[in-house]
């Protein structure tokens, strides 16, 4: 048996019965919107509550594939990158409006992931992975080149941000970080709220049993590679959305953003939150966006320190912080059933 | 105009020379250990790094010719007793994740120790000059740098084909239980290979340091064209590492004033195409 990328807590919850597994979720979801909620206050700037969330709902799509279905992929760049590429321009170019953007993101996104995923999937393994990152690199380099939209090197410029509109009334304006905070919120919770529908679905049921055994999924007669597509279709349209939201936040498409170092990001956000677990995702963007503001102006190289996390993680504590959460949690739980007992 | 394009396939050899060097490593440790290193490219950086220090304190570049890849086989040494060995069993995503990391932490160990800004290296005094042959001219130092590197190759050949150690690791790369149970220690293999495939990247550092200088950024690039590199030549294959790394070389080169981004576009292309069409590479064994 090979281990996976989960906690090994995971298993051991399953065995503990139905009912605590099926309230859990219900609790998650309850300390997401608490969240969601307080972050705003907590965090120093609602700018930076926005970049929080829009990091959480790519490594939620990121999840999706690592953590869900078992797939390793560095091709989440692209379809950040793309998400941002195609608001930016069809904003600038053709003056359509936010939720207009928004799709043409997420469409964009999501199809670039169907085509890399379809391509990908054919191999498994090492070879799959080397697939995923040379797609990106190779994104990379057509966005070099198309600088005329691009901008290249220098990026996409005046970005804009525009208000929510119904009909040509302004109903919203966003310029303000807080005002865009609560649009992101608002997405972020249903992208959040959606991604458990998945899960909990026998969608969901199949992506984890190819997790486990693709051999043996593909046995009792699913066919593992349609679904490994729509994972990847999900994951991308899912990613493509936050990186237009990403692009109107910083009215700006900086080029690193349909780099390698982006998908090794949003990784490493994944993996340090807690592969396969929802809210591991808002932890792991939100611990790494948070201590990246603290420690950036004081220690620049504090991304040495990720590196060491990664590692530690990966060693020692395969369900990264959510991980790391539960297990206290058991421990406590354990705990006090202990006094119960001994009383 | 021939001797323009002479000059840039001269180049194009001096590079692939290089892209061979750190490919070989990477795949020499991919054929044993069956281990993805994305660390090999942060290795290639440190290499370079080292060269620019012993270069300074000593003004001597052929002491970094030896005491980068030592000091970088040392610590590869070092990394694969205490944490890497622990990882061999796990799938390859293990791997990868725990090497990013590495790779990481060397990156930005290096930035912390040497600066943000590269630094630039000197090529040494005897080789500063030009070549002239007729009315072609070309710099000495990229003419040693591909008899240089011939060299090892050929020494690295020598090791692999002629030697106990090489026929081990041969052995090892087809089958590892087999060579174990035939009483060799497997393990020192391993511990072996790995610093030997790491140094060699640390060597491909040095040689490069003169032309494109110890620069931060570098790491993650070398990294991709040495997985170009050996995805082309074959996971694991020695001669398709070679030829594999000077056509990449000798591709980049040609296209370097024409085209540089088409050149990088191209070599990810075929490496994707080579993965879909060839898995085992264009020389490797089936």
């Amino acid at each position: 048996m090979t281990p996976k990328l989960t906690a090994p807590a995971r298993g051991d919850n399953r065995r503990t019965g139905n009912a605590i597994t099926r309230r859990r979720p219900a609790a998650t979801t309850l300390a997401m919107f608490a969240v969601v909620v307080a972050l705003p206050l907590v965090v120093p700037s609602a700018t930076l509550a926005c970049e929080i969330l829009i990091f959480a709902m790519a490594v939620l799509g990121c999840n999706l594939l690592l953590g869900y279905t078992g797939l390793l992929s560095f091709g989440q760049a692209i379809f950040f990158g793309s998400g941002a590429y195609v608001a930016a321009l069809a904003m600038i170019h053709w003056q359509v409006g936010l939720f207009t953007a928004l799709l043409l993101a997420v469409a964009a996104g999501g199809l670039l992931a169907l085509l890399v995923g379809a391509l990908a999937i054919r191999r498994k393994g090492i070879y799959f992975v080397m697939l995923t990152l040379a797609l990106t690199q190779m994104a990379y380099f057509i966005a070099y080149t198309l600088s005329d939209w691009t901008g290249g090197d220098n990026g996409l410029l005046d970005v804009p941000r525009p208000p929510v509109a119904l009909g040509g009334f302004t109903l919203f304006d966003l310029e303000t970080p807080l005002a865009f905070y609560s649009l992101v919120a608002v997405l972020f919770v249903l992208i959040y709220l959606g991604a458990r529908r998945v899960i909990d679905s026998a969608f969901g049921s199949t992506l984890l049993a190819i997790r486990e055994n693709e051999a043996r999924a593909a046995a009792v007669g699913y066919d593992t590679r349609h679904f490994k597509i729509l994972a990847f279709t999900l994951s991308g349209a899912v990613t493509g959305l936050a990186g237009a939201l990403y692009a109107m936040l910083l009215n700006f498409v900086p080029l690193s953003n349909i780099e390698l170092p982006m998908s090794e990001q949003i990784l490493i956000m994944t993996i340090i939150g807690g592969t396969g677990s929802l809210f591991g995702s808002l932890l792991g963007a939100g611990t790494i966006v948070i201590l990246g503001d603290l420690l950036s102006a004081l220690w620049p190289r504090w991304m040495l320190l990720l590196g060491v996390a990664l590692i530690a993680v990966v060693m020692f504590m395969r369900g990264g912080l959510w991980g790391g959460l539960e297990a206290l949690g058991r421990r406590r739980a354990g705990a006090s059933r202990k006094t119960q007992e001994d009383a | 105009m021939l001797n323009v394009y002479l000059f840039q396939t001269l180049n194009g050899l001096g590079l692939g020379m290089i892209y061979f060097l750190i490919s070989v490593g990477l795949t020499l440790i991919f054929g044993l250990l069956n281990f993805v290193n994305f660390a090999h490219g942060a290795f290639f950086l440190l290499g370079s790094y080292l060269c620019y220090t012993t270069v300074t304190l000593t003004g001597n570049f052929w002491l970094s010719l030896l005491v980068a890849p030592l000091v970088v086989g040392l610590l590869a040494w070092l990394l694969e007793r205490s944490l890497i060995r622990r990882i061999y069993h796990l799938p390859h995503t293990f791997q990868i994740l725990v090497t990013l990391g590495i790779a990481l932490i060397i990156q930005e160990a290096s930035i912390m120790l040497w600066g943000p800004v590269g630094k630039s290296v000197p090529a040494p005094d005897l080789l500063r000059g030009i070549v002239r042959l007729g009315d072609f001219a070309y710099p000495q130092y990229r003419l040693f740098l591909i008899g240089f590197a011939a060299l090892v190759a050929v020494a690295l050949w020598l090791l692999l084909e002629r030697t106990r150690f090489g026929a081990l690791v041969r052995a090892g790369s087809e089958s590892t239980e087999t060579v174990s149970l035939l009483g060799t220690n497997i393990f020192r293999l391993f511990s072996i290979t790995f610093a030997l495939g790491v140094a060699l990247a640390g060597l491909a550092g040095v040689l490069s340091a003169p032309l494109r200088g110890a620069n931060p950024f570098l790491g993650p690039e070398i990294l991709g064209v040495a997985f170009v590199v050996v995805v082309i030549g074959g996971m694991g294959s020695f001669g398709g590492a070679l030829a594999a790394g000077l056509m990449v070389g000798v591709v980049q080169s040609l296209m370097a004033s024409l085209w540089p981004q088409g050149s990088s576009l191209m070599i990810y292309a075929a490496m994707a195409v080579v993965i879909l069409l060839r898995p085992y590479g264009l020389f490797g064994r089936a």
